[in-house]
């Protein structure tokens, strides 16, 4: 479970994020949508503390910070508690795709090297790229490299991973098979998963839970069928008028 | 004197010469070693805006990069000594800086001019690896020191070695300057020779090839370096 309590967040006089408060329960897929810089990319990046909140507290679980005295043990902790997905990938640009998903087992997790490459060439084979293993990222495809990615943060086995719109940079032609990828995942795995998107299509499919967010609140927030199909704010039906037609949402 | 050039003194000369080159080389590449560690240091302190170092740094860097290798040995050479007197009047502890040798003067007036240097190098290599390669280490549960020694100094470090070569090679340029503070290295030793022998051209042309020869070794060896530290590096495509 991770619950967000009361967050703000400031980039100088742009306040992000508003006073955020969500819970998103444990094994649950939430899908986050909301307009370009509503805050969707901070409120995902405070819980790993890329992005530091000003105030608020931040609950993984058994883990309780106050985001004002979190302390690096504190923050350490709950990076190895999370995993994310970047939209620009972000593979290790040193390391082959086998070194990328290796990396995190055998530094941070200890694991035997033995073990971390057996469980690494397993993830790499579970996003269908075992072919791929020695390849260097500049070696692959978009869409490899975003599979790899997510292959890296499944292997951590974490309680939570957070992807930030994983399939904004991939060509079009790409983005099915990062998809496909994923909604394996959501079948496959019982971590929490939390998902910025822009694809609706993908989030009624696999959401359990959707949030709307603009201008750093959180408008309103439900099953996939209520917020997608039929929600009840303005600003929500705005929003998702962009994506589906009306026929298509009214059904 | 018939020839004009007197190829069997030259070959004395060279094979005379010789000796100098590990000194030469000893300066050189213990400077080099030091000015990395020092370059490193304050690239990263001024990267991570850390207090006080951050300013010590900056200093630094001024100093550094404005004085002349020449100067700086003499400060150092001169300079060194006293604070080291000093620091024996007040405190009573004897740091034995008369016997300190000039070896350690040199090393440290070269070391302070190429570690200016070296720390706009690695600043600006570490500048250009993506931020979010650190995220991604943070990510998965690296620690800052984690994620930069692993992968941000990885990745730097190929960016710097064409810089580093091109630092190496003057540094040992540099080190001809040494004489001055009794160092004898490569041009030391030619110099001695040459006044016994009056024969300045020949030996200086042989002095000339022996810090080419070195310069075009260590060029081939820091291309093999970033070869070999390069395979997941793409190919430049221009
Ligand atoms: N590091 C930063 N420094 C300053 N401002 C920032 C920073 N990161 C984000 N912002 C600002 O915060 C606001 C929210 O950004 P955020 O990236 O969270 O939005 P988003 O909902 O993810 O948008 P998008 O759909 O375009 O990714 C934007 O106005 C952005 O300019
Ligand atoms: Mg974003």
């Amino acid at each position: 479970m991770i619950e967000f309590r009361n967050i703000h967040k400031a980039f100088g006089e742009n306040k992000v994020l508003k006073g955020i408060n969500c819970t998103i329960p444990t094994g649950s897929v939430t899908v986050i949508v909301g307009p370009s810089g509503s805050g969707k990319t901070t409120l995902l990046r405070s819980v790993n503390f890329l992005e530091r909140a000003d105030s608020g507290e931040i609950i993984l679980d058994d883990i309780h910070l106050d985001v004002e005295k979190a302390t690096k043990a504190d923050i350490h902790k709950i990076r190895q508690r999370t995993a994310m997905v970047f939209q620009t990938y972000n593979l290790f640009k040193n390391k082959t795709a086998l070194e990328n998903i290796m990396e995190g087992l055998a530094i941070v997790r200890k694991v035997p090297k033995a073990a971390a490459k057996e469980k690494a060439l397993h993830f790499l084979e579970k996003v269908g790229l075992g072919h791929k293993a020695a390849a260097y990222p500049h070696e692959l495809s978009g869409g490899q490299q975003q599979r790899i990615g997510i292959a890296r943060a499944l292997a951590l086995n974490p309680d939570v991973i957070l992807f930030d719109e994983p399939t904004s940079a991939l060509d079009p032609e790409l983005v099915g098979e990062v998809l496909e990828v994923m909604k394996k995942v959501t079948q496959e795995v019982n971590c929490t998963l939390v998902v910025v998107t822009h694809e609706i299509a993908f989030a009624r499919e696999v959401a359990d839970h959707v949030i709307f967010m603009d201008g750093g609140v959180i408008v309103e927030q439900g099953p996939p069928q209520e917020i997608l199909n039929h929600p009840k704010e303005d600003r929500t039906k705005q929003f998702l008028s962009r994506y589906i037609s009306l026929v298509e949402y009214n059904i | 004197m018939s020839n004009i050039l007197e190829f069997s003194f030259m070959w004395d000369t060279f094979i005379h010469l010789l000796q100098f080159i590990p000194v030469t080389l000893f300066l050189a590449i213990i400077s080099m070693i030091l000015a990395s560690i020092i370059g490193l240091a304050s690239a990263i302190v001024q990267l991570r805006n850390i207090p006080i170092l951050k300013q010590i740094a900056t200093v630094y860097l001024l100093i550094g990069r404005a004085v002349p290798t020449m100067v700086m040995l003499y400060i150092v050479y001169f300079g060194l000594p006293i604070l080291l007197l000093v620091f024996t009047d007040k405190t009573g502890i004897d740091t034995g800086y008369q016997h300190i040798p000039p070896m350690v003067f040199a090393i440290a007036g070269l070391t302070v001019h190429t570690g200016a240097y070296l720390t706009e190098i690695f600043r600006a290599a570490i500048l250009s690896i993506d931020k979010g390669q650190m995220e991604a280490a943070l990510s998965v549960g690296m620690t800052w020191f984690q994620g930069f020694y692993r992968i941000i100094f990885r990745q730097a470090a190929l960016v710097a070695i064409p810089l580093l070569a091109n630092q190496f090679l003057g540094l040992i340029k540099s080190t001809s300057i040494v004489f001055t503070i009794t160092v004898i290295e490569l041009l030391g030793g030619a110099k001695i020779a040459s006044v016994e022998t009056y024969r300045y051209l020949e030996t200086y042309l042989v002095v000339a090839i022996m810090y080419w020869s070195i310069s075009i070794i260590f060029e081939k060896l820091f291309l093999l370096a970033e070869q070999k530290l390069g395979i997941f590096k793409k190919e430049a495509n221009i």
